[in-house]
C-alpha cells in the first residue's frame, strides 16, 4: 500500500509522482510573524485564513507549529487543529516537541497527520515515547538526524543516525520505513562560515546515502535554511536550484513556503550556475570565493534589471531605509538580511550610528509629539536591541568606551522597577552605556560603584512617598563624596518643585527632574550638549494651592458598625471572576501601558482600543488564568482599637499595637486617626488587609525583561500592577459588606476612584500614611506569612505584586495627601 | 449665543475625571473652568500626579 497522509475530504501520497511533496511552512508562530501576531491575538480565523493561502499557492501539507512562550501549546494547537481540520482540505503535519501536545492533536485529528519530528538528542527516551504515539495512532513522521552529540553535519553521520533512528521506530515499534521522511539537515551556506562551506553537499550526499542504505525510507528538507543571511531576492533562487538538486538526489518532500519555489525553467543560466559554484564549493576564481561572486552577481543584478528587482518592492528599497523602517515600525522582520547587506557597505558602528540610532531619535520625537504611542515604543526598542545583537559579534570589542555612561538605581527601601527599567531601555536602545544597579540600592553602594564605574550621569528612582525622602537625604552624602556627575531622578513621589527646592540645593551638581524616561533621555542629550542644568521652580508664580481651606470638622457621633468577627481569617482561591470587574481599565490602557489618546480624536483612539488594547487585555485575562499566574489571597481582620491623638491604638488579646499617623501641616489639617473613636468615645474597630496574586506573576515579568520582550514585559508588568489594585479594591467591598456599611456602592467605576462608598482604605507607603514600618505591626495582626507573603529589612512585601492597608469605615475617610 | 462643551479630562494613573462643568470644589476651582486654565500646581485630587499625565476622554 502505498504511503499517503489524509485529511477529512482527502488523502494525498507521501510520494508525489512528480516531487516533490510541499509541505507549506507558514503556520509557524517562530518563522512567521504574521502569523504570530494573529496567534497572539487570539485570531483564529486569521491563522486558518493563512492555511487557506497556502493551499492556493501548491502546498500538499501544513505545517503547524504553534510553541510560543508565554502561550498554552496544547490549548492553542488543538484550537488551531480543530479548526483547519473543517476549513481545510489539506492533511496537517503537527510540528511540536512535546509529547502531550502531538497526543492531543493525534486524538482529535479526524485523519492521518505526519509529525514534526522526532530524533535521538536524548538517545532515545523521547524519541521511544513518541514512536509510541505514533504507532497507537497510525501516524507517519519527520525523523531529523540529530544524535546525542548533536546535529549530524557529515553524510555518513547522518547516515548512521537516520539508521538508528529506523532501527528503533521499526525494530521496536513496528513502524512501516515508508512512513518515516528523513531530514538530513540544511546549514546556511549563505553567511561566510568556514565549518559550512560544503554542508549544501553532506545534504545532498546524506539524502543520496538514506535513501540507498534504507530501503523504503523518505526524505525531507527545510529548504529555506540553505540561504539564511542573504539577500531575499536571491535566497529565492538559490533555494529553488538547491531544491532542484536535492530532488535529484532523491528528495521526497519539502518544508517550503509553497509559493515562493520557482520552477527551474524560470531561471536563467548564468543564475543557475552561480548557485551550483555556491551549493557545490566549486571555486572558479583565484582571489574571490563561491560565496563573494554569488553577493556581487546577485548585487549587479539588482542593479541592472529594474523588472526583477520591482517583483519584490520590499528588495528594492534601500537598505537604509528598509532598516529605519523597521525601527519605527517596531519590527523584526527580515533584520537579518538587511543588516548582512548593509555590513557589506559599512561597518556596524556605522550602522548604529547613521541609520539606527537617528531612527530611535526619530521614535522619541514621535513620542514626544504624541503621535506614537509607548508600547509601540517598545516595540522600537525591541527591534533596535536585536539588531544591535545582531551587529555585535562583528564589532570588535574596544569599541565601546566612547559612549556616555549612566549608572541608575532605585532607592534604598523601595523595590519598584518598573520605570527604571523602562529608562535603562530607552537609554540603551539610544546607545547609551546604561549600569542598572537594582532595587533597594542603598546610598553607599551608589557611591562605591559609582566611583568604580565612573558613570557621567547617575539616575535614581522609587515610586514611594519615602524614596522622594530618601532621595532628598541622600544628596549630601553624594557631595561630600564627590561624585562630580549630575543626578537625575524620577518616580511617581516626586514633582519638579520637590526636586529642585529639596534636592537640588544639597549637591554640587545639576539635579534634574525626568517626569518619564523620555525625559532622562533629553537630560542625558543636554548634558552631552554641555547645557543640562538643574530643575528649576519658580516659587512667586505659583499660587498656595488650597487657599482658604478649613479644618474639617469630623462627625464624633458616627455609629460603630459590628464585626463579623475579630482577629484574622486567611483567604486563599479567591475567584478571578469577582475580581477582574474591579480593574481599573482606564488606569492600566492609558497609566500602566500608554495607550494614551493624546493627539489622537475619540474615533481613531476607540479604534485602537477596539482592534489592540481590549484584545490584549482579554488575552491576558485568559493567558494569566490558563497559566496559573494569578492566585489572589487575602489575610485581613478586624480589630478594636482607639485613637489617642495622632495615633491609633490596636488591641488583639493581650496585645497592644501603636499606629503612628501624621498630620496635614496645612487645612484641612487632616490625620488618619481622626476617623477613630477615642477611648473616651466608646473605642471603634479598625480593619486591616493584606493582599496578593502570588510569586508567579513577578518572575514571568522578571524573565521577559531579561530576554529583552520589552513590549511584553511592560504589558504583563502594568497587568499584575492593576489586578493586585483591583483585588484590594474587591476585598476591602468584601469587608464593607461584612461591616454592614455597603448601602451605598458606586454604580459606575468612576465612582470607586472617587471612592463614592462609606469609608476609606489606605495603604502603607502612600500619601495619608508613608511610614512603612507599619508593616511590622499589620505583619503581627494578620500573619500573611502562612500565605507566603514575607516582609524585608526595608518594610517590603514579597512577592512584589502585594498590597496592604487599614481599612476606616467613617463616612468622612477618603483619601487625602500629608 | 452657544455654549460651548468643554473637554474632559482623565487621569491616567487613577482614572479620575476632571469635568470642567463641576470644577474641584475641594481645590476651589469653581464650575465652567477649562482644564487647560486650572490653577499653576493643581494636581488630581485623587492620587495627586500632576495635570501632564491627564489625557482627553468623551
Amino acid at each position: 500500500m502505498k504511503p499517503a497522509l489524509a485529511s477529512l475530504y482527502q488523502a494525498i501520497e507521501l510520494r508525489q509522482p512528480i516531487p516533490p511533496l510541499l509541505i507549506g511552512e507558514r503556520m509557524n508562530a517562530n518563522g512567521s510573524k504574521r502569523f504570530r501576531d494573529r496567534l497572539l491575538a487570539d485570531d483564529w480565523a486569521g491563522c486558518v485564513e493563512i492555511g487557506v493561502e497556502q493551499e492556493k499557492r501548491g502546498a500538499h501539507v501544513l505545517d503547524v507549529c504553534v510553541a510560543y512562550a508565554g502561550r498554552d501549546e496544547k490549548h492553542d494547537m488543538l484550537e488551531l487543529v480543530r479548526r483547519l481540520a473543517g476549513t481545510v482540505k489539506l492533511p496537517l503535519m503537527i510540528d511540536s516537541t512535546t509529547p502531550e501536545v502531538i497526543e492531543a492533536a493525534l486524538q482529535i485529528y479526524p485523519g492521518r497527520c505526519i509529525v514534526n519530528s522526532i530524533n535521538l538528542e536524548d538517545g532515545g527516551a523521547y524519541l521511544r515515547r513518541v514512536c509510541a504515539l505514533l504507532k497507537k495512532y497510525g501516524a507517519a513522521a519527520v525523523a531529523l538526524t540529530i544524535h546525542k552529540g548533536g546535529m549530524a553535519m557529515q553524510a555518513p553521520e547522518k547516515i548512521a543516525t537516520a539508521r538508528q533512528i529506523l532501527d528503533i521506530a521499526c525494530g521496536e515499534f513496528g513502524m512501516r520505513p515508508q512512513d518515516l521522511l528523513f531530514d538530513a539537515l540544511t546549514f546556511t551556506i549563505g553567511a561566510g562560515d568556514e565549518t559550512l562551506r560544503d554542508s549544501a553537499l553532506q545534504t545532498l550526499e546524506g539524502i543520496r546515502g538514506i535513501k540507498a542504505a534504507l530501503p523504503g525510507v523518505g526524505c525531507v528538507l527545510g529548504l529555506s535554511n540553505i540561504s539564511f543571511g542573504l539577500a531575499p531576492a536571491s535566497r529565492k533562487i538559490l533555494n529553488s536550484v538547491f531544491l532542484h538538486e536535492a530532488v535529484l538526489a532523491g528528495l521526497d518532500a519539502a518544508i517550503v513556503d509553497a509559493g515562493s519555489i520557482l520552477p527551474l525553467a524560470k531561471i536563467d543560466v548564468a543564475d543557475r550556475e552561480t548557485c551550483h559554484n555556491l551549493l557545490f564549493d566549486k571555486h572558479t576564481d583565484a582571489d574571490k570565493k563561491p560565496l563573494t561572486l554569488f553577493i556581487e552577481h546577485f548585487q549587479a543584478k539588482a542593479g541592472t534589471t529594474p523588472e526583477k528587482a520591482n517583483a519584490d518592492a520590499e528588495a528594492k528599497k534601500p537598505a537604509e531605509i528598509a532598516l529605519t523602517d523597521r525601527i519605527i515600525e517596531g519590527s523584526k522582520e527580515g533584520l537579518e538580511d538587511l543588516l548582512e547587506i548593509l555590513m557589506r557597505r559599512m561597518p556596524p558602528v556605522e550602522i548604529i550610528n547613521r541609520i539606527l540610532i537617528p531612527a530611535m531619535r526619530e521614535v522619541g520625537e514621535l513620542f514626544g509629539r504624541g503621535e506614537l504611542l509607548l508600547p509601540f515604543v517598545l516595540q522600537s526598542a525591541e527591534a533596535m536591541k536585536r539588531a544591535v545583537t545582531l551587529l555585535e559579534p562583528h564589532m570588535p570589542a574596544v569599541q565601546e568606551g566612547h559612549a556616555t555612561k549612566i549608572l541608575l538605581a532605585t532607592v534604598q527601601g523601595d523595590v519598584h522597577d518598573i520605570g527604571k527599567n523602562l529608562v535603562d531601555i530607552i537609554l540603551t536602545n539610544n546607545g547609551y552605556k546604561v549600569f542598572n544597579l537594582g532595587i533597594k540600592v542603598p546610598a553607599e553602594v551608589i557611591i562605591e560603584k559609582a566611583r568604580e564605574l565612573k558613570p557621567d550621569l547617575i539616575g535614581l528612582s522609587g515610586l514611594l512617598v519615602k524614596s522622594a525622602l530618601v532621595m532628598k537625604e541622600s544628596m549630601r552624602q553624594y557631595r561630600e563624596a564627590a561624585l562630580g556627575a549630575p543626578i537625575l531622578l524620577g518616580g511617581a513621589a516626586l514633582t519638579r518643585k520637590f526636586v529642585a527646592l529639596d534636592c537640588a540645593p544639597d549637591y554640587d551638581h545639576p539635579v534634574v527632574y525626568c517626569a518619564d524616561a523620555f525625559a532622562g533621555l533629553q537630560a542625558v542629550r543636554d548634558f552631552e550638549a554641555g547645557k543640562l542644568r538643574s530643575t528649576t521652580f519658580d516659587t512667586a508664580g505659583a499660587a498656595p494651592l488650597k487657599p482658604g481651606l478649613k479644618n474639617l470638622e469630623i462627625d464624633r457621633n458616627q455609629p460603630v458598625p459590628a464585626p463579623p468577627f475579630l482577629g484574622f481569617r486567611h483567604v486563599r482561591d479567591i475567584p478571578l471572576a469577582e475580581v477582574f470587574p474591579y480593574v481599573n481599565t482606564e488606569a492600566l490602557f492609558r497609566g500602566r501601558w500608554g495607550y494614551r489618546r493624546a493627539k489622537l480624536t475619540a474615533e481613531d483612539y476607540e479604534k485602537i482600543l477596539a482592534e489592540k488594547v481590549r484584545p490584549l487585555y482579554a488575552r491576558l485575562q485568559h493567558d494569566s488564568v490558563s497559566e496559573g499566574l494569578l492566585q489572589p489571597q487575602a489575610a485581613y481582620g478586624y480589630f478594636r482599637c482607639f485613637a489617642r491623638d495622632d495615633e491609633v491604638v490596636v488591641r488583639d488579646g493581650q496585645n497592644e499595637y501603636v499606629f503612628g499617623f501624621p498630620r496635614q501641616g496645612a487645612p484641612p489639617h487632616l490625620c488618619i486617626a481622626d476617623f477613630f473613636k477615642t477611648e473616651a468615645e466608646g473605642g471603634d474597630i479598625a480593619g486591616f488587609f493584606v493582599v496578593t496574586i502570588g510569586a508567579q506573576l513577578g518572575e514571568r515579568t522578571q524573565k521577559l525583561f531579561e530576554s529583552n520582550q520589552y513590549h511584553d514585559y511592560l504589558m504583563l508588568h502594568g497587568f499584575g500592577t492593576e489586578v493586585t489594585d483591583a483585588l484590594a479594591e474587591y476585598w476591602h467591598a468584601v469587608m464593607r459588606h461584612e461591616l454592614g456599611i455597603a448601602g451605598s456602592e458606586p454604580a459606575t467605576k468612576a465612582g470607586f476612584v472617587t471612592q463614592d462608598y462609606q469609608g476609606s482604605r489606605y495603604g502603607f507607603g502612600y500619601p495619608a500614611c508613608p511610614d512603612l514600618g507599619a508593616q511590622l505591626p499589620v505583619f503581627a495582626l494578620l500573619k500573611p506569612d502562612a500565605l507566603g507573603i514575607t516582609l524585608t529589612e526595608n518594610m517590603q512585601m514579597v512577592p512584589e505584586f502585594t498590597t496592604s492597608a487599614i481599612v476606616a469605615h467613617h463616612p468622612q475617610a477618603k483619601y487625602f495627601a500629608v | 449665543m452657544t455654549e460651548q462643551k468643554l473637554q474632559k479630562f482623565i487621569c491616567t494613573n487613577c482614572g479620575y475625571v476632571y469635568d470642567p462643568a463641576n470644577g474641584d470644589v475641594m481645590s476651589h476651582v469653581p464650575p465652567g473652568t477649562a482644564f487647560e486654565h486650572l490653577p499653576e500646581g493643581w494636581v488630581c485630587p485623587v492620587c495627586y500626579v500632576t495635570t501632564d499625565q491627564f489625557d482627553p476622554v468623551d
